[in-house]
C-alpha cells in the first residue's frame, strides 16, 4: 500500500499542480452534479405532480350514443324533428366509481338557470333574455326556457375549477360546502352583490323556468369574485357571468324538477395517482351502463408537467454524459501530460522493481484524492448552479407546453363555452349546452397553467451518485493514459 | 554470484553487435570497474546485468539461476540496486522519504523503519536538516549519498552503478568510491560500476575494459 502514501507525497509537494487538478475536476463535477440535481428534482416534482394535480374521472350523459339513438329516430319519424334525450347521472352509479380503489373524493355538478325575482340580474348589450344555449341551438335543447340567472348545483365550491384554479375567490362569507346539501344557501358573484346591494345574510329570490315554475327563497352564504378573464369569456347570446351563482347540487336538482332528485349532469372523481387513471376509467366503465353513460379522464396537468419534465429530465441526462465524456477526455490528456512529466518517477520505479499496477494505482489514488475535495466544492457550489440552470429550464419548458397547450384550445373554438348563456335545461341535457354554470366542470381548460418548480438540493445521495460518476470518470481517464506507463522502458528514462 | 554466459546484444543488426559471448563472472564481496570508450556498450551491459533489458544473445545467472526465469521485476526488486549518473530520486520527497519508499517497494528487511534509513543518511554525512528538506534542495554530491544510501538500505546483494561520480567533485567522488568499497567489503555485496574514470576504476577490486566488442580484465 506504499502507492497510498507516494500519492499523498506528490500531491502535497507540488501544491500549485494539485490545486489546478482540484480546480478542472471541480468544474467537471460541478456540471455533472448540476445535471444529477435537475433529474433527481425533476423525477421528484413529476412524483410530486402525481400527488398534487391529480387527475379526474368525469361521468357524464352519453352524448355521442344519444345522438345515434336521435339520427336513427329521426330517419324513422321523418315530420317529427330530431329531439337528443340525454339521462342525467345517478348518484348511486357516481358513489359506486367513488368506491374504486384510487379515488380519492367526488363532486357532482347540476346545471340549470332560475330568473331573478325581486333583485335585477346584470344585462349586457350582447345578452339577451330569451337567448338559449349555444349548443343547444337547433332545436336540439327543444323545450328549454333559459332564465338570466345562472344556477351551478356543486357538490363544494372548492372543488370546481374556478375556484381550483383560482379564478374565482370566495371574498366575503364562505362557499357551498358538502353541508349544504338540502339547503337553499347560494353564493352570488360580487358585481351582482354590489348592483343590488346584497350582502352575506340576505335573501334573494328565484323562480324557476321549468318543472312547477316555483319561487325559491335563498339565502347568500358567500360573495366571490370571478376574475376579469372569466368574465370576458362570454359567447354571444350569454348572460353575464356575474349572474352565475353557485348553490349546492341538490337546490339545483330541485329547481330542475322533481325527476332529478339524486342525479347530476355530470360527477367528477378525483384519482390520487394520475398514473391510475385508465385502470380507474376501464373499472369504471364496468360499472356503469355505457349505452346511456360516458365516463372520460382527465390528467392533462398531469400530462403537461411530465412532459415539461421529461424534457427538463432528457436535458439533464445529456448534461450529465456530455459532461462525464468531455471530463473523462479532458482528465485523460491531464494525466497523460503527466506521466510525461513524470517519466523519471516512473522510471525510478521500474528500476525499485514496482509493479506496474502499482503506479498506475498511485495515479488513481492521486485522482481520487483530487475528486473528494472536488467533489466537496461541487458540493457547495452545485446547488446554486443546479437551481439557476434548473429554474432556467423549467421556465423554458413550461412556456413551451402552456403556448402548445393554449393553441391547442384556441382551435376548439367558444360555442357552448364557460361563461356562455345558461342552457336552462328544461329536459335533461347536462353541461353540454350553453354551459351557463361558471367554470364548473371544465378542469381541462386550465389545465396548462399548473407549473412544476424544481426543488434542487444536494443530498448525502446525490453525493454518493456524483462519487459513483467522479470514479468511472477517473478511472477511464486513469486506464487511457496508462497505456504510456505499460509501455515505458526504464532503460530508456533512465540510461539512455 | 553473478554469472553472464554468452551473453551479446546488438540494437537493428547482429553484425553491429555491441558485444558477442561475453562470459564474466562477478563475486560477492568484491567491487568491479567496467571501463571503455564512449559508446563501447558498457552502460548496455550494465543495463543488462540491472535486469533494465534483456540480452540478444546468452543470459545472466544469478547463483546459477537465469534471471529471466526470477522475472525481471521481481530480479529488479530483491536482487539489485541501481545508482544512476543523474542521481534519479523521487524529485517531490525528502531524502528520508526516498530510502524509506525504496525500502517499502523493494519489501527490505527495514521496511518502514525510520529510524535505520536515517542513521543511514547520516553515515553518508547528511545531517538531520537536510534528510527532511526536499531533495532538490541539495546539491549534487548530497543527492548521490541519497542515492547510495538508498542502494545500503535495501537488502540486494547486487549494486550497479552507471558513471555514478560523473557530475561529483573530486572531494565527493573519493568519498563515493570509499562508500563503494564499503559496501563491496562490510555488506558482502557485489559492486559493479560503469565508469570513464580511472581513479573510479583503479579503487576497484577488479577492473575490465569494454573494447571492440569484447571484455578484458585489466586489474
Amino acid at each position: 500500500m506504499n502507492f497510498f502514501k507516494r500519492a499523498w507525497l506528490n500531491l502535497t509537494a507540488k501544491k500549485g499542480r494539485s490545486i489546478l487538478l482540484i480546480l478542472v475536476t471541480s468544474a467537471i463535477m460541478l456540471f455533472v452534479l448540476a445535471g444529477l440535481l435537475i433529474r433527481n428534482a425533476a423525477d421528484t416534482a413529476t412524483s410530486n405532480a402525481k400527488k398534487s394535480v391529480g387527475a379526474t374521472v368525469t361521468l357524464s350523459a352519453n352524448r355521442e350514443a344519444a345522438f345515434k339513438k336521435m339520427r336513427s329516430s329521426t330517419s324513422t319519424k321523418k315530420s317529427s324533428k330530431p329531439k337528443l334525450t340525454t339521462s342525467p347521472v345517478k348518484l348511486s352509479d357516481a358513489k359506486k366509481i367513488a368506491k374504486l380503489s384510487n379515488v380519492s373524493s367526488y363532486s357532482a355538478t347540476v346545471s340549470t338557470s332560475a330568473n331573478a325575482k325581486g333583485f335585477d340580474a346584470i344585462s349586457t348589450s350582447s345578452s339577451s333574455s330569451t337567448g338559449g344555449g349555444m349548443g343547444m341551438k337547433g332545436g336540439m335543447s327543444s323545450s328549454s326556457s333559459s332564465g338570466d340567472i345562472a344556477i351551478s348545483g356543486v357538490t363544494s365550491t372548492a372543488s370546481t375549477s374556478a375556484f381550483e384554479e383560482k379564478s374565482s375567490k370566495i371574498t366575503k362569507g364562505r362557499g357551498i360546502t358538502t353541508s349544504d346539501e338540502g339547503t337553499n344557501n347560494v353564493v352570488i358573484e360580487s358585481e351582482l352583490a354590489k348592483e343590488d346591494s346584497l350582502s352575506v345574510g340576505d335573501t334573494i329570490k328565484l323562480k324557476a323556468t321549468t318543472g312547477s315554475k316555483k319561487t325559491y327563497t335563498m339565502k347568500i352564504v358567500g360573495i366571490y369574485k370571478a376574475s376579469s378573464s372569466t368574465s370576458t369569456q362570454q359567447g354571444p347570446g350569454a348572460t353575464d357571468p356575474s349572474n352565475s351563482v353557485y348553490t349546492s347540487y341538490t337546490f339545483a336538482n330541485t329547481v330542475k324538477g322533481s325527476k332529478y332528485k339524486n342525479t347530476a349532469d355530470s360527477v367528477t372523481s378525483n384519482v390520487s395517482d394520475p398514473a391510475k387513471v385508465s385502470s380507474v376509467k376501464t373499472a369504471g366503465k364496468k360499472l356503469i351502463n355505457t349505452s346511456k353513460y360516458s365516463l372520460s379522464t382527465n390528467d392533462s396537468s398531469y400530462q403537461t408537467v411530465k412532459a415539461s419534465m421529461d424534457n427538463v429530465k432528457s436535458f439533464a441526462d445529456k448534461i450529465v454524459w456530455l459532461v462525464a465524456i468531455a471530463g473523462t477526455i479532458i482528465l485523460a490528456l491531464i494525466v497523460i501530460l503527466m506521466i510525461r512529466e513524470r517519466r523519471y518517477e516512473i522510471g525510478v520505479l521500474l528500476s525499485l522493481g514496482e509493479a506496474r499496477w502499482k503506479i498506475v494505482a498511485q495515479f488513481f489514488v492521486e485522482m481520487v484524492m483530487v475528486l473528494i475535495v472536488s467533489i466537496v466544492i461541487a458540493g457547495a457550489g452545485g446547488k446554486f448552479v443546479g437551481n439557476k440552470l434548473g429554474q432556467q429550464l423549467v421556465s423554458q419548458q413550461t412556456t413551451t407546453a402552456t403556448t402548445s397547450s393554449t393553441s391547442t384550445q384556441t382551435q376548439g373554438g367558444q360555442p357552448g363555452g364557460s361563461g356562455g348563456a345558461p342552457s336552462g335545461n328544461s329536459k335533461p341535457s347536462g353541461n353540454m349546452g350553453g354551459g351557463g354554470a361558471p367554470d364548473d366542470s371544465s378542469s381541462s381548460s386550465t389545465s396548462s397553467t399548473k407549473q412544476a418548480e424544481l426543488d434542487v438540493s444536494v443530498t448525502v445521495l446525490d453525493l454518493v451518485e456524483l462519487g459513483g460518476f467522479g470514479l468511472a470518470i477517473m478511472f477511464l481517464s486513469i486506464m487511457l493514459a496508462s497505456g504510456g506507463i505499460l509501455r515505458l522502458q526504464p532503460k530508456k528514462v533512465l540510461i539512455d | 554470484m553473478l554469472k553472464t554466459n554468452d551473453l551479446g546484444y546488438w540494437y537493428d543488426r547482429q553484425e553491429n553487435s555491441l558485444f558477442e559471448h561475453v562470459d564474466l563472472e562477478f563475486k560477492s564481496g568484491t567491487s568491479y570497474a567496467i571501463v571503455g570508450q564512449s559508446g563501447s556498450g558498457k552502460t548496455t551491459f550494465l543495463s543488462l546485468l540491472a535486469g533494465l533489458d534483456k540480452p540478444r544473445a546468452g543470459q545472466i545467472e544469478l547463483n546459477g539461476q537465469p534471471i529471466n526465469k526470477i522475472g525481471l521485476t521481481n530480479y529488479r526488486k530483491s536482487h539489485v540496486a541501481i545508482v544512476f549518473q543523474s542521481y534519479n530520486l523521487f524529485n517531490y520527497m525528502s531524502p528520508l522519504n526516498n530510502l524509506l519508499t525504496a525500502m517499502a517497494v523493494t519489501e527490505s528487511s527495514h521496511k518502514g523503519d525510520k529510524a535505520f534509513a536515517a542513521d543511514m543518511l547520516r553515515k553518508l554525512g547528511l545531517t538531520d536538516e537536510q534528510m527532511k528538506k526536499n531533495v532538490q534542495k541539495l546539491s549534487g554530491g548530497q543527492q548521490q549519498r541519497v542515492a547510495i544510501a538508498r542502494t545500503m538500505c535495501c537488502d540486494a546483494k547486487l549494486v550497479v552503478a552507471d558513471e555514478p561520480t560523473g557530475n561529483l567533485d573530486e572531494e565527493n567522488t573519493k568519498f563515493m568510491i570509499d562508500q563503494f568499497q564499503k559496501i563491496a567489503h562490510e555488506q558482502n555485496k557485489c559492486v559493479i560500476i560503469v565508469t570513464h574514470e580511472s581513479d573510479v576504476a583503479k579503487a576497484c577490486d577488479h577492473s575490465y575494459r569494454l573494447a571492440k566488442h569484447e571484455f578484458a580484465l585489466e586489474s
